[in-house]
C-alpha cells in the first residue's frame, strides 16, 4: 500500500493530507451556489476554485479587487485552504487566453494557498501529435510558472500523459529544471472508466516523486479509496454537485443510487446530519440537502479508510470487501493491487 | 511380464578415452550457435566473399547454398550467423523455413532479431534525434533509456520529431510509429505484435495511431524495407537474412510459390544496398527455381554446393568434436579412441553425410564404453553397424 499522511504548511494554515478539495462553482455562475460545508463538515476545510472563471467574471472580479476577499465571496472562514487551478479544463473546448505569469498573478490576487500551473488537457480523441504538443506545452508553462513564482503558496506543476513513461519523464524533467512543491496529474477524467490505465499513471507519478501528488477531477466515491491506496495526497471532485443535479444519492461503501429507484422508504440509509433527521421525500425535493449529503458520503468514505489504517487493520482486506459489490470496481481494485505489489 | 528395461541416470565413464563426455550429439541437429565448422573450403570462401562484399561496399549481395539433407546447410547458415552476430554494425536474422509466403519470412526474421534488439533500435533512434535536437549526447540505447527515465530529456520534445523523421526515412508512417511505441511499456507489446506481423486488434492499433494492418506479403516487403532503412540510417552496414529449408517453397501451390518468389524479388529490387540474403536449399528444388523463375534466380547471383565429407574432412571433424571433451593431453591430430580403419568404415557407411557421421560416432562411442573396448576398431565398427 502506498497510502501516506502528510501535513502541508500553507499561507492560510496547516492542511492534513490526504484530503479532498470539493470543487466550488464560483465564477462559473454569477455567484457561488455550492451549499455550505466548510463549517459543518470538519473534514473539508478546503476548496478548489477555477482562477480563470473568476478572473473572467468581471463584476465578481471587480468586487474582489475592491476589497472583498475570495473567502468572503465564498462565504467561508478566512482560514479555509484554497487550491486555485488554472481553469485548464476549459481549454478542451476554448482557446487558451492566459499565460503562466498572468495565471500566477490571478492566483496570487485571489490569495490561494495552492496554485496549479496552466495546462491544456489531452484527450484520446486527439491525434497523438496534438497530445504530444500539448504535453510539451504544459511542461513549458509549468517551467515558466516556476520562474515567476516567488511567494509562500505551494506551486503544483500540472502534468499530463496517457502512458507511464511520459508521466515519469515529465515529473523528473520538471524536478530537474524547475522548483515545485508538488505535481498535479490531469486529463484523467476523459479516461476515468479505464481503471487500469488510470492506476498505472497514478503509480508512475507516485514513483517519480515523493512530493505532494494531486489528481485532478477524480475524487468521487469509487476513486477516492483507490487514490488513497495508491498514495495520492489530494484530489478534487465536483461529483457531489453533479450527482445531486442528477438526483443521485451517494452511499458510502456502495456508490451512487438514483433517488427515483428508492420509493418505499421513509428514511434514507445514511445517518449523516443531513439525512439522519429528515425524511426521504424531504431530501428528494431539496437539492442543496442532497449535495450536502453527498459531501458527507465522501467524508465518510475518507474517514473509514483512515480508520482502517490507524486501527492497524488490513487495508487490502477492507478494500476487497469495499469493492466486492461491483464487478467493474472490483476489477479496478485488483489491478491497482497487482500494480502496487509490482505484479502487473 | 518383461523386466528387460534398465533405465538409469548413471552416466557412462569415458575417462579411459581421456574424455569428459560423449562429444557427439545423439540427435544431430544444428546447434543454435555452432562452434565447429570443418572443411568445405569452397563454401567458406563463397560465403566470406558474399558477406565481406556487403560489409565493405554496402551493396546488396545474395547467395544460395545447396546441399543434400544432412550435408550441413543449416549448420553453415547458423555458423555464419554466429560469426556475424558479434559485429555491432549488422543485424542478422535466421529464418528456419519460408512458411507460406514472404510475410512468414518477415515474421520469422523479426522474431529472430527479438523484442529486446528491436526495442534497442527504437532507443537508438531516439538517441540520434536527441543528439540532433538537444544538447545531450546519448551514445547508445542504454544511455537513452536512462535519460528518459531520469528526466534529462523530454519525451514529448523528441518523440514527435523522431516519428516525423523516421516516417521520411521509411516512407511508412505506421512503421515509424510502431518502432517508437516500442519504448512505451503500455504499448510495446502491441507494437511488437504489429511489427512481427502477428496482427493486433483495431483498438490496439488505434491507441498507437497505426492505420494499416501488416497482413500480406506486400506489406511485409514494405515493413522489411522500412526496418532495413531505419538500420542504415542509424549507421548499420547491413541486414543479413538467412533463409533455411528454402526447398519447402516447392510444397506451395504454383500461385503461392510464384507470389513468394516475386515478393523476395521485390525486396531485392527495393534494397540495392545493405541487404544480404543467404538461402539454404535442396539442389533439386533450386534447379527447378532456376529453370522456372529466372527473374528471381538471376538476382541471387551465386550458388555454392555443400559436398559430402572427404576422408580428410571426416578426420578433422571427429578430431574437433573429441577435442571439446578431452581431459588430458593427447598427441596432435589424434582421433583416439577411433582408429583410422573405423573412420574409413564410418565414411563409407555414411557416404560422407555429416549428420550420419555424427550420429554413428555418437552411437559407437557409447557402445565402446559399454563393451569396455580400448580402441574403436574397424571390426568393432563394422559389427556394430551390421546390427
Amino acid at each position: 500500500m502506498l497510502y501516506r499522511r502528510r501535513e502541508l504548511d500553507l499561507p492560510h494554515g496547516e492542511l492534513q493530507t490526504p484530503v479532498l478539495f470539493p470543487v466550488r462553482n464560483i465564477g462559473k455562475r454569477s455567484s457561488d451556489n455550492t451549499p455550505s460545508y466548510v463549517t459543518t463538515i470538519p473534514d473539508f476545510s478546503a476548496a478548489m476554485i477555477n482562477a480563470r472563471s473568476i478572473r473572467n467574471r468581471k463584476p465578481m472580479w471587480n468586487r474582489l479587487m475592491n476589497g472583498v476577499s475570495l473567502r468572503e465571496e465564498l462565504d467561508v472562514p478566512e482560514n479555509t485552504i484554497v487550491f486555485a487551478d488554472s481553469g485548464g479544463f476549459d481549454f478542451v473546448s476554448e482557446e487558451l487566453d492566459t499565460t503562466p505569469a498572468d495565471t500566477l498573478e490571478t492566483q496570487h490576487q485571489l490569495k490561494a494557498d495552492i496554485y496549479g500551473t496552466v495546462d491544456i488537457p489531452i484527450t484520446r480523441e486527439n491525434r497523438t501529435t496534438v497530445n504530444q504538443r500539448r504535453i510539451n506545452q504544459n511542461i513549458q508553462f509549468a517551467l515558466e510558472a516556476s520562474d515567476h513564482h516567488d511567494c509562500d503558496a505551494h506551486l503544483l506543476a500540472s502534468v499530463h500523459g496517457y502512458d507511464p513513461e511520459t508521466i515519469r519523464n515529465n515529473i523528473r524533467y520538471l524536478e530537474k529544471h524547475g522548483t515545485f512543491d508538488g505535481y498535479a496529474l490531469g486529463s484523467l477524467v476523459p479516461i476515468r472508466t479505464d481503471y487500469k490505465k488510470v492506476t498505472k499513471l497514478v503509480i508512475a507519478a507516485r514513483q517519480a516523486t515523493d512530493k505532494h501528488l494531486h489528481v485532478y477531477g477524480l475524487g468521487g466515491l469509487v476513486y477516492q479509496p483507490l487514490l488513497l491506496y495508491l498514495g495520492v495526497d489530494s484530489f478534487d471532485s465536483s461529483a457531489f454537485i453533479r450527482s445531486a443535479g442528477n438526483r443521485n444519492y451517494l452511499i458510502p461503501g456502495f456508490g451512487g443510487e438514483e433517488l427515483q429507484n428508492i420509493e418505499d422508504m421513509d428514511m434514507l440509509p445514511c445517518p449523516c446530519p443531513v439525512c439522519g433527521q429528515r425524511k426521504l421525500d424531504d431530501i428528494r425535493e431539496d437539492r442543496n440537502a442532497l449535495t450536502q449529503h453527498n459531501l458527507w458520503a465522501l467524508a465518510t468514505e475518507l474517514r473509514r479508510f483512515r480508520y482502517i489504517v490507524e486501527s492497524g487493520r488490513d487495508v487490502e482486506h477492507y478494500l476487497d470487501l469495499r469493492f466486492q459489490g461491483n464487478e467493474v470496481t472490483q476489477r479496478a481494485y485488483k489491478i491497482a493491487k497487482q500494480q502496487v505489489r509490482g505484479l502487473a | 511380464m518383461s523386466d528387460g528395461f534398465t533405465i538409469t541416470d548413471e552416466q557412462r565413464d569415458y575417462s579411459q578415452y581421456n574424455l569428459e563426455a560423449n562429444p557427439f550429439p545423439y540427435s544431430p541437429v544444428p546447434a543454435e550457435n555452432p562452434e565447429i565448422f570443418c572443411g568445405q573450403q569452397h563454401v567458406t570462401t563463397s560465403i566470406s566473399s558474399t558477406v565481406s562484399s556487403v560489409l565493405s561496399t554496402g551493396k546488396s549481395k545474395h547467395l544460395v547454398i545447396t546441399g543434400k539433407y544432412g550435408n550441413g546447410k543449416s549448420h553453415t547458415l547458423k555458423y555464419t550467423r554466429s560469426l556475424l552476430r558479434d559485429r555491432e554494425d549488422v543485424v542478422v536474422g535466421y529464418v528456419a523455413q519460408p512458411g507460406e509466403g514472404f510475410l512468414d519470412i518477415y515474421h520469422e526474421f523479426v522474431y529472430d532479431i527479438g523484442f529486446n534488439r528491436l526495442q534497442n533500435v527504437a532507443y537508438e533512434y531516439l538517441a540520434s534525434i536527441t543528439r540532433e535536437v538537444t544538447d545531450v549526447n546519448p551514445t547508445g540505447p542504454e544511455a537513452m533509456r536512462s535519460l528518459i527515465d531520469e528526466g534529462d530529456v523530454l519525451l514529448s520534445e523528441i518523440v514527435p520529431e523522431a516519428i516525423r523523421q523516421l516516417s521520411n526515412i521509411t516512407k511508412f508512417a505506421d512503421f515509424a510509429r510502431a518502432i517508437i511505441h516500442m519504448v512505451y511499456e503500455d504499448t510495446n507489446l502491441y507494437a511488437w505484435q504489429w511489427l512481427t506481423a502477428e496482427g493486433i486488434r483495431y483498438e490496439q492499433r488505434k491507441e498507437m495511431e497505426i492505420h494499416s494492418a501488416l497482413d500480406d506479403d506486400t506489406m511485409g516487403v514494405r515493413a522489411f524495407t522500412a526496418l532495413k532503412n531505419t538500420l542504415l540510417a542509424l549507421g548499420y552496414t547491413g541486414v543479413f537474412v538467412f533463409v533455411d529449408e528454402f526447398e519447402s517453397i516447392a510444397r506451395l501451390s504454383p500461385k503461392n510459390e510464384q507470389g513468394t518468389l516475386n515478393s523476395i524479388r521485390h525486396l531485392m529490387d527495393q534494397n540495392s544496398s545493405g541487404l544480404c540474403m543467404l538461402f539454404g536449399c535442396a539442389p533439386e528444388v533450386w534447379q527447378d527455381v532456376m529453370s522456372e523463375y529466372h527473374a528471381f534466380s538471376e538476382r541471387i547471383g551465386r550458388e555454392v554446393a555443400l559436398r559430402p565429407l572427404t576422408s580428410e574432412h571426416l578426420y578433422e571433424l571427429v578430431n574437433e568434436y573429441l577435442d571439446r571433451e578431452r581431459t588430458g593431453n593427447t598427441s596432435d591430430d589424434t582421433v583416439q579412441p577411433f582408429t583410422e580403419g573405423s573412420l574409413d568404415h564410418i565414411l563409407q557407411r555414411s557416404q560422407g553425410n555429416i549428420r550420419q557421421v555424427l550420429s554413428i560416432c555418437s552411437r559407437i562411442l557409447d557402445s565402446a564404453v559399454d563393451e569396455k573396448q580400448s580402441h574403436i576398431t574397424a571390426d568393432f565398427t563394422r559389427e556394430l553397424l551390421i546390427l
